[in-house]
């Protein structure tokens, strides 16, 4: 089936080019892995079309039985509903552009290259794993896929000790939350016998009423289920707390981070509430603390972007601040307005990411924009596709951005409920943020004076057209993506749309009162937009100087945003040094002398039992016959006294 | 008077006469060509003999001194493959060290026969001269090298330990027959049906008798004798030592134990546990330290009569089956790791240290080969028999709930692994020496057959498996 | 009963105290001597117990043969016997402690000893009524235990084997009487008619035989080495 050929051909790619890319070439491998993509694409496309033009029922592929044990089944079977089949459609889009723009990209790399395209197809196909699981153990297996994919490709340049580093901090950090999803996955099973998703559903609603028992506490089981859920989500979609891995992740080629930071793999978590809807909806606790995470994450975020002077850091934030957005929304129970972020999300900061990895490229490698500046005219398409992706961040209408922003904004609002408020005014101010940060980008790096090292400026350039060509496409996608997908994933078709695969609570119709929010709230987004444009203009282009007296007048605050409300500072104090003095003392005491001790010392015993053995045997036969002798009168004695 | 019964070991006496007359005959000086006629002669005997135990008549025979069963005929057949293997391992040894005299074989032979008589003896009387008969040969075998002095001081202390230990038992003979009025092995299992009504007189004469028997297994404390006569005997010899009187010795301590004192299990069992704890315990430990090989074999053997003890420990029939099992994989490794050992030779000069087999990867891969494969079953590593040796006698005291003796049969058998592959080592990674003189014939073909069936045990384990459980069944129904 | 009595202790005290005399003596000479009158005391008691052809064996082979081949050999070799006493002393505490703790086992085991109520039952062989001692000690033996007597025989053999192999040298120096070559000994071979001149006796001559510098041709080799031998 073609569905089933969209998410196993990137598998056979990264075969291929992985294992034999030694063999047939960079060339062969690259080639390899892009017909994979395109083919992957297409027939994702073609799979989502269908089913979203059609009444097609949604179905199962079934590729095989996996695991079987008592009453524990899990089987490789791909879910082919909306939801999946947009994910997939999306997923394989945006990841076969960035194939192509990776051959551009990387086409410097003093490496060989089939390496880097094998972890992109591995990505890829861990990540259609995730989004078309029927069970939860196989969205783990494409999640704990994706995170170790995207842990190689962030340590790609291995021999930077900065990228070995963000890579384990990824990892590590993407673990802490694996744990809970694990233990989540787990009480799953324990309360609902299974795994299987649709069970579980059909299932919830005869266990609203049970509870579980943790903490010296009894809570409901679902909230719980979905606290767990949601803090494996918060992992991977890098909220407050567990975001400290993904502004390092930007040390990894700038594709990856298009592809794996921005667009598909940080957003598992906003999929997986989508896809756990029927559990999350009663789950009201869980669903609240979603919301309040999603809006402090989308607050907090933009604010550290302000001030970030490395061009992907400051992208990474904006993303970090975004899949709050989208957290919030899910939270409110707008999964619907979620998804929707997320696809248009996906277009216009995978073109954001790529612009930016344009503009690192046409400055040999350099990523800080102080030292940026006027490069409009030496790049002006990388120039002209960044304001295009940057309009669609700040929502800017008629662009991608402005319609599912706003209407996440107007979900918020439309909640009613206290966290909806805290959120509708976080969103807000994120917004006004949004737009401040991405013209500090733009006109830092492409206008103004020009900061830059004469000798990168040089040989400043336009990318080749490999680069710039999936960035037109992606810039299309940015542009027209929401006016196209309004009505099927929020609009008046968006019941027959999901068909299902999404789980609203009855009578909490989010989705209609979208469109009965007050007009100043649907304005509000744009004119905060505006305003954060205008401030951003005032600030470095009209009077440079003004930024710099008001990082000194407010250094406090400047510098507490500067380093990213100091959460790294915190963690490295509280967890990171004392568990690195705990490993210290387990290494230099646990292991060292006890472990290994105990070995060596059972060594040097037996050594030194050997040396004692052995010294009886002087070879005299009195000896000898005397060690018979007390042989004897042993044995007879020990034969007295037990018997 | 059922004196059928006694056939092979008749046959095996006429035909050492009979060697023997032929031998002296054809002149002490005819040169290596008489020993060499004469051992093929031995061999042979040995296949008749082998054939007649096969083919012969299970009963009691000369007043009930002479008993033959299941179990009498597995062990001969064993006593009579290691004593072949044994033997064969001496021809081009003996020719090279110019010990090549026609007795060699002949006393291999006599003693051959008093194992066979050991381990069908059902009288204390029985048990006793076809132990000596055995010995004597052994204590000369051992001595053989009379002109080396290691191999006369080998002899000399293996003759006065001997009879030390003789002594002891016939001691113990003389307690049990003295409070029982009896020495037939049924007749005193029957008066031992009330174990509470025994005197204890009796059962230090049971402990006195272990102690004689102990010995000839070099079972620990009384195997202070065996680094000594095993460095200083000529290596075949050695390799004999090992093999076939260790299997007659157990044998017949099981059956001893099994058959009159059957009943007083109680009484003995802590015994056998001792030593044979005190046995794997020295034998892993003490070999650590050595750098001779035939010593370091020595204690190896020690060791394996302590895990071999571990089945007769346990007192079941399973646990017997293990001992014959054991006993089995132990003499095939053992012979094939002795003929490895007599291959050692540069310029003619036999060599026994550990340093010597270093580089033996590159020299001689093929002998390298088989020595790893008979370490490898040594120290229990599967799928070498020794691994299924050793699973035997486990799983039986396991089954037994003796959880102890398991538990340290496995502590040591890791500790006794690190000097077996300390050899491999030596053999693999260790700055080479010069290459071995070319190895004769006979030394590779039991080096591949003792390898081969070490290292095909697991295939074909049934036939013998089943052998040992009929033979077991015969004395712990 | 009582003269038993008496004979029984005062020998079992000879032989108990002759067999601690021959460890202890300082004389090796006169440790064997003790042995030797271990041995009668021992043959004594079975002469007591009523048999009389082991109390015969004993004496005859034990003091006849082993007894006094122990005597030569003492008396032959070179031993030092300072250097045996020094182990005497050096082991004698251990070897004291070991035996004392063995003797009090054993005393606290053997003092509840009784016989077993079936032991006369089990008796082996009882002496038959009508034959002697020895006659029924050659009946059992040549049937009952006809096994056993020839597996010692074999005993022996090995004994005797092991005897030659150990010993036996054929040495360049050894002597060996070949009766064939003495068979075909011819009288000229040995005989050599020397012409002494009248009045030149063996004196004149200087030597006792004749020098012969190269043995005919078909000599027995043997021969001319004893004549050799003979000359120096």
């Amino acid at each position: 089936m073609i569905y089933a050929v969209a998410i196993l051909a990137p598998l056979a790619g990264a075969l291929v080019s992985g294992l034999s890319g030694r063999v047939i070439g960079d060339r062969a491998a690259q080639a390899v892995s892009i017909f994979v993509m395109v083919l992957a694409a297409v027939c994702g496309s073609i799979a989502f079309f269908s089913l979203a033009n059609s009444d097609m029922e949604p179905a199962f592929v079934s590729l095989g039985s996996w695991v079987d044990v008592g009453t524990f089944h899990a089987d490789w079977d791909l879910r082919y509903d909306t939801l999946s089949a947009a994910m997939v459609a999306m997923v394989t889009f945006v990841s076969t552009l960035i194939h192509i723009y990776s051959v551009g990209y990387m086409g410097h790399d003093k490496y060989p290259k089939y390496r880097f395209f094998a972890y992109l197809n591995l990505f890829t196909f861990a990540m259609l794993m995730l989004v078309t699981a029927d069970n939860l153990l196989q969205l783990f297996f494409g999640w704990e896929g994706v995170g170790l994919a995207s842990y190689l490709l962030i340590g790609y340049w291995y021999d930077r000790p900065a990228a070995c580093a963000a890579a384990i901090k990824a990892f590590l950090v993407n673990r802490i939350a694996d744990v809970f999803f694990a233990v989540g996955i787990a009480l799953t099973f324990v309360k609902f016998g299974t795994i299987e998703f649709n069970s579980i559903f059909a299932a919830v609603p005869q266990h609203v009423a049970d509870t579980y028992a943790i903490f010296g506490g009894s809570y409901p089981a679902l909230e719980v289920i979905a606290f767990l859920l949601f803090i494996g989500a918060m992992g991977k979609s890098a909220q407050i707390g567990l975001h400290v891995w993904l502004p390092d992740a930007m040390e990894g080629p700038t594709p990856v981070s298009a592809l794996i930071h921005a667009a598909t793999m940080v957003t598992a978590g906003v999929f997986l509430m989508a896809r756990m809807s029927p559990v999350m909806e009663f789950a009201p606790t869980a669903l609240a603390f979603v919301t309040f995470i999603g809006a402090t994450t989308a607050l907090f975020a933009a604010t550290v972007g302000c001030v970030q002077n490395d061009i992907k850091r400051v992208i990474a934030y904006s993303t970090c601040s975004q899949l709050g957005y989208m957290f919030a929304a899910a939270g409110v129970g707008a999964y619907q307005v979620s998804m929707y972020h997320l696809i248009t999300h996906a277009f216009f900061k995978a073109l954001l990411f790529l612009g930016a990895g344009s503009v690192i490229h046409a400055m040999s490698d350099e990523q800080d924009m102080r030292r940026m500046g006027g490069l409009a005219k030496y790049a002006p398409w990388t120039c002209a596709l960044m304001w295009i992706g940057n309009l669609a961040l700040a929502g800017i209408p008629p662009l991608a951005g402005s319609w599912s922003k706003d209407a996440i904004i107007s979900a918020t609002y439309a909640a009613g409920s206290g966290v909806g408020t805290y959120a509708f005014f976080c969103t807000v101010a994120a917004a006004f943020l949004t737009a401040f940060y991405s013209w500090r980008l733009l006109f830092m790096t492409f206008h103004g004076r020009s900061n830059a090292d004469p000798h990168a400026l040089e040989h400043a350039h336009e990318s080749p057209f490999v680069m710039v060509g999936p960035l037109l496409v992606l810039a299309v996608g940015a542009i027209f993506a929401g006016w196209l997908l309004n009505n099927w994933f929020i609009g008046e078709g968006s019941a027959e749309f999901w068909r299902g695969s999404i789980y609203n609570l009855p009578g909490k119709d989010i989705l209609a009162r979208l469109e009965q929010v007050p007009t100043l709230v649907e304005y509000l987004p744009l004119g905060m937009a505006i305003a954060g444009i205008a401030l951003a203009y005032l600030f470095y282009i009209a009077n440079p100087r003004l930024p710099v007296r008001l990082a000194d007048s407010y250094a406090g605050i400047y510098r507490f945003l500067l380093n990213k409300w100091y959460f790294d500072e915190l963690y490295n104090a509280i967890l990171v040094r004392p568990a690195m003095r705990l490993a210290a003392f387990l290494w230099h005491t646990g292991d060292a002398r006890l472990i290994d001790g105990m070995p060596n010392g059972l060594a040097a015993l037996a050594a030194g039992s050997s040396r004692e053995t052995v010294k009886l045997q002087t070879g005299s036969i009195a000896v000898y016959a005397f060690t018979m002798l007390i042989g004897v009168v042993a044995l007879v004695s020990v034969f007295l006294v037990f018997r | 008077m059922n004196w059928t019964t006694a056939i092979p070991e008749i046959f095996l006496s006429v035909a050492g006469l009979a060697i023997l007359v032929f031998g002296v005959l054809r002149g002490r000086y005819s040169g290596p060509g008489n020993a060499l006629v004469c051992s093929m002669l031995v061999l042979a005997s040995f296949a008749v003999a082998a054939i007649l135990i096969i083919g012969g008549n299970h009963g009691i025979g000369y007043n009930g001194q002479f008993t033959t069963d299941a179990f009498s005929s597995y062990a001969k057949l064993l006593i009579l493959a290691g004593a072949a293997l044994g033997l064969v391992l001496s021809l081009d040894y003996n020719r090279l060290e110019g010990l090549a005299r026609f007795e060699f074989p002949v006393l291999v032979l006599l003693s051959t026969v008093g194992m066979m008589v050991m381990v069908s003896a059902s009288s204390m009387m029985t048990l006793y001269l076809g132990l000596e008969l055995q010995s004597l040969s052994l204590y000369v075998l051992a001595a053989f090298a009379r002109d080396t002095l290691r191999s006369s001081e080998a002899g000399l202390k293996f003759f006065v330990l001997g009879a030390l230990a003789s002594g002891l038992l016939l001691y113990g003979i003389s307690l049990v027959y003295g409070f029982s009025g009896t020495m037939d092995f049924n007749v005193l299992a029957r008066s031992f049906a009330d174990p509470a009504g025994v005197a204890p007189g009796l059962i230090v004469g049971v402990v006195f008798i272990v102690a004689g028997l102990a010995f000839k297994i070099s079972a620990v404390p009384f195997h202070m004798w065996t680094p000594d006569v095993y460095e200083g005997a000529p290596t075949p010899v050695t390799g004999f030592f090992s093999t076939a009187p260790k299997v007659a010795a157990i044998c017949l301590i099981v059956r001893l134990m099994g058959t009159p004192f059957g009943h007083l299990l109680a009484s003995w069992q802590q015994l056998i546990v001792l030593v044979s704890i005190a046995s794997m315990v020295l034998g892993s430990l003490a070999a650590i330290g050595q750098t001779n090989i035939k010593r370091l074999m020595a204690y190896s053997s020690i060791g394996h009569m302590g895990y071999a003890l571990i089945g007769l420990a346990v007192g079941t029939a399973e646990g017997v089956r293990g001992v014959l099992i054991y006993m089995v994989t132990y003499v095939f490794m053992n012979a094939g790791t002795f003929a490895c050992l007599i291959a050692m030779r540069r310029r003619g000069i036999a060599l026994d240290k550990i340093s010597d087999l270093s580089g033996l990867g590159r020299t001689d891969p093929m002998l390298a080969g088989w020595m790893t494969v008979f370490m490898f079953s040594m120290a229990g590593i599967p799928p070498m028999s020794g691994f299924f040796g050793k699973l035997y006698v486990f799983l039986a005291a396991v089954q037994a709930g003796m959880w102890t003796l398991a538990v340290i049969g496995v502590l040591t058998s890791v500790i006794g692994a690190y000097y077996y592959l300390r050899i491999i080592k030596v053999m693999y990674f260790d700055e080479g020496g010069e290459a071995f003189d070319r190895r004769p014939m006979s030394l590779s073909v039991v080096a591949a057959a003792a390898g081969l069936f070490t290292l095909f045990f697991f295939v074909f384990p049934a036939p013998f498996v089943g052998a040992a459980q009929a033979a077991a069944r015969v004395l712990f129904g | 009963m009582a003269l038993q009595a008496i004979a029984f202790y005062l020998m079992a005290a000879v032989t108990l105290g002759s067999g601690l005399a021959v460890v202890s003596a300082r004389n090796p000479v006169h440790s064997v001597l003790f042995l030797i009158a271990a041995f009668f005391s021992a043959a004594g008691l079975f002469v007591l117990l009523g048999a009389e052809f082991l109390a015969m064996l004993l004496v005859v082979v034990y003091v006849g043969a082993v007894a006094v081949l122990f005597l030569f050999v003492v008396m032959m070799l070179d031993v030092d016997f300072a250097e045996l006493r020094g182990g005497f002393q050096r082991y004698l505490p251990v070897g004291l402690t070991v035996g004392a703790l063995l003797l009090i086992e054993l005393l606290l085991v053997l003092g509840g000893w009784k016989l077993a109520p079936e032991a006369a039952v089990l008796k082996l062989s009882s002496t038959p009524g009508n034959v002697s001692n020895t006659a029924a000690i050659g009946r059992l033996l040549y049937t009952d235990y006809i096994f056993l007597f020839q597996a010692a025989g074999l005993i022996l053999l090995v004994a005797m084997i092991g005897a030659i192999v150990l010993t036996l040298r054929d040495r360049k120096t050894s002597r060996h009487q070949v009766i064939r070559v003495q068979n075909e000994r011819a009288v000229a071979d040995t005989l050599l008619m020397v012409d002494a001149g009248l009045g030149a006796g063996i004196k004149t001559l200087g030597i006792y035989r004749p020098l012969v510098e190269t043995p005919p041709q078909g000599r027995d080799p043997v021969a001319a080495t004893e004549l050799g031998e003979r000359r120096s």
